[in-house]
């Protein structure tokens, strides 16, 4: 059975044309009965993330390839030969492979991104839900997500951060762990400032301490952080009881010295302090980075660490793409195996009905017999049988190409009179 | 069941399990930790049966001589690694744990010391003495082991500059929250461990301890562990002091194990 993906990406279309294709999630029902109800697909799926929308579906035939991608020229509202420039079609072993890509996050824009996998296994699941997903496809996402999992576990892909903003979360939880119940002051309003404590409070931090030289912002930001504003001249208390401090002022000058960070850090008794300094001037003394139990981190530092971590997620991809390429060839011969079980039971059955036929009137034939002589002749026969079933199964088992597949299965079905 | 054939699984196990571990330090592949971490388990399961048979075999825990108590220490120390990983999930303290198991077991097939069944050898106060004693000390190697893992977790975080080890290092907190732990727990049964020794000494010698290399090696090791243990509590730990005092340390200990054997 053709397995099929038509779809755009990052890499073939504009947003102007993913934007018109996407699909909202409540419209993802309606949109999987339109799909589904197009002739010859016994089984859909549609992904639509910001970076792609693709149909993926099994079908009784290839030709449903044409009313697919009609049906999205419909959907964008755009001309077929406009669309066509965009659009990628993926056959059979293609569209594993392209599946184990995107899921695996080896096709996204960020190599290695973590949410790609829980967007592929939602629209999996909205189809499922739906009634959409047949047995291939069924087999085929779950495997998908297996492979996910092993991609992500075996090389690690997606566990360095790759922006400034969550190489500072990376180095927190190196320093801290976890995260949860920790306290952060949270020094001026710059928006990578800002961005970084949002991503540090997703984490389950126990306050956010907001100081800025305007105290109508900070209350401002406090709110937004669920947090506490205080006083821009009033901070040092709070290097004592925050573990994380982020600086994004507008300062010319230091706003945290050295001696600011001494006295703190004896009163903290063995937990450490991590300062993260974002803002040019720099806002946090360079002094304090050789004092022990304080880590300091400027822009460039992170900056550094996001480079170096895209570095190694490049490395990392060619690791997971040898996964990849091993998970589909396993998977493909897998359904191959599969799809030939029914004629490989029926052609066992046929030649064993023959053999016990004519196994009997030769018995018949050759009057009474010891019991050795009898086990003799019906192991004869069994061998005989099992000889030439050999290579039609092993063909069968292993013709990939399902045009080859299936004109295999017609000769054998033909050849030995099966129905 | 031959105890020699479970030890000789154990050993084979253990040296398979290091080398593996090991050489993930320059491929960075979690797939081999596993594998090395599955090898090790199934050695530690061959090590405790024949830890299993000695005991059925000879009515005693096997804690009498030096082969026996080196095989029992690399037990224990595995023991704790396990317990620390399933909880930690910690894969680099296998770089130092590994070869330590591997070394000591290496000491208890190598090494062979007939087994003297003296009244005195074999007393519940003798028997208590060298299993404190022995599991204070696993304690207090993994806390080392830690402590090196903090203190190379400092110092990558200190640079900005990865080491071999990141990938496998847990974060700092929990490398000094375990370094601190086994410690302290290793240093206390440790100290119990001596006492017992020093009553037994007391007991059957009517002295409280003589100047063979197995005592002295194991009182120099108790001050160094303390010392460590204050710059623990100090948060003094990352002085170069401390790593000089941590590297005593381990030296006295190993001296006094295998003064177990020689005096």
């Amino acid at each position: 059975m053709p397995l099929i993906a038509v779809g755009v990406n990052h890499r073939t279309a504009s947003v102007d044309v993913r934007e018109r294709l996407s699909i909202a999630p409540a419209r993802m029902n309606e949109t999987l009965d339109e799909l589904r109800g197009l002739d010859g697909i016994t089984g859909a799926a549609v992904l639509s993330t910001c970076n792609r929308v693709e149909a993926i579906v099994s079908a009784s035939r290839e030709d449903v390839i044409e009313s697919i991608v009609d049906w999205l020229t419909q959907r964008a509202g755009a001309n077929r030969s406009e669309l066509e420039k965009h659009v990628y079609i993926l056959r059979h072993g293609d569209v594993l492979k392209h599946l184990f890509r995107v899921a695996s996050g080896l096709d996204s824009m960020i190599i290695g991104e973590p949410q790609i996998a829980g967007q592929v296994r939602s629209a999996f699941i909205a189809s499922r839900e739906r009634g959409a997903l047949d047995s291939l496809l069924s087999q085929v996402f779950d495997q998908t997500m297996r492979v996910a999992k092993r991609v992500r576990t075996d090389t690690g892909i997606g566990e360095h951060a790759v922006s400034v903003p969550y190489a500072a979360v990376e180095l927190a939880k190196k320093i801290f762990g976890d995260l949860h119940g920790l306290q952060v002051l949270l020094l001026g309003a710059g928006d990578i400032g800002e961005l970084t404590a949002e991503h540090l409070s997703a984490f389950g931090l126990e306050q956010i301490f907001v100081a800025n030289r305007s105290y109508d912002r900070a209350i401002e930001l406090a709110e937004r952080f669920h947090g506490q504003a205080v006083k821009f001249e009033g901070i040092e208390p709070y290097l004592a009881t925050c573990d994380i401090v982020i600086a994004s002022t507008a300062a010319p000058h230091y706003v945290v010295e050295s001696e600011h960070v001494e006295r703190a850090l004896a009163t903290r008794r063995r937990r450490n302090l991590f300062l993260i300094d974002l803002s040019v001037p720099r806002n946090i003394e360079p002094a304090i980075a050789s004092i022990d139990g304080a880590y300091l981190y400027n822009i460039d530092d992170l900056q550094q660490v996001a480079d170096a971590n895209r570095e190694l997620r490049m490395q990392k991809a060619h690791e997971a793409e040898e996964i990849v390429d091993r998970e589909v060839d396993a998977f493909r011969r897998r359904l191959v195996a599969q799809d030939a079980v029914p004629t490989i039971v029926e052609l066992q059955g046929r030649l064993e009905d023959i053999r016990t036929h004519e196994l009997e009137k030769c018995l018949r034939r050759m009057g009474p017999m010891t019991a050795e002589q009898r086990a003799a002749i019906e192991q004869l026969s069994t061998q005989l049988v099992n000889k030439i079933l050999h290579y039609p199964i092993l063909q069968l088992k292993e013709a990939e190409e399902p045009a080859e597949r299936e004109t295999l299965r017609k000769t054998i079905r033909k050849i030995f009179g099966l129905r | 069941m031959s105890p020699n054939l479970t030890l000789y699984a154990a050993l084979a196990l253990y040296a398979a399990g290091t080398i593996v571990a090991l050489a993930t330090l320059f491929t960075r592949e979690k797939r081999p930790q596993h594998i090395a971490l599955g090898m090790m388990i199934a050695g530690f399961v061959a090590h405790t049966v024949w830890i299993g048979t000695i005991c059925v075999r000879t009515h005693h825990p096997p804690l009498t001589n030096l082969p026996e108590a080196a095989g029992f220490m690399a037990w224990a120390i595995f023991a704790i690694e396990l317990a620390l990983f399933i909880r930690y999930r910690v894969h680099a303290a296998s770089f130092f744990v590994y070869p330590l198991v591997l070394m000591l077991l290496t000491v208890s097939a190598v090494v062979h010391e007939p087994f003297v069944q003296t009244p005195a050898g074999i007393s519940r106060l003798f028997i208590t003495h060298i299993f404190l004693t022995t599991t204070g000390v696993a304690g207090l190697l993994i806390g080392l082991a830690f402590g090196v893992l903090a203190w190379a977790q400092d110092r990558a975080l200190k640079s900005k500059q990865r080491g071999a080890l990141w990938d496998w290092i847990p974060s700092l907190n929990v490398c000094k929250t375990v370094s601190y732990r086994a410690l302290a727990i290793g240093f206390s049964v440790y100290t119990l461990g001596i006492l017992a020794g020093i009553l037994w000494s007391y007991r059957t010698q009517a002295e409280l301890m003589d100047l063979r290399v197995k005592q002295v090696g194991a009182m120099i090791a108790w001050v160094l562990f303390a010392i460590i243990l204050q710059a623990y509590i100090n948060d003094t730990y990352r002085t170069r002091r401390t790593a000089v005092i941590g590297a005593c340390a381990f030296v006295s200990i190993v001296v006094a194990i295998l003064g177990i054997h020689h005096v």
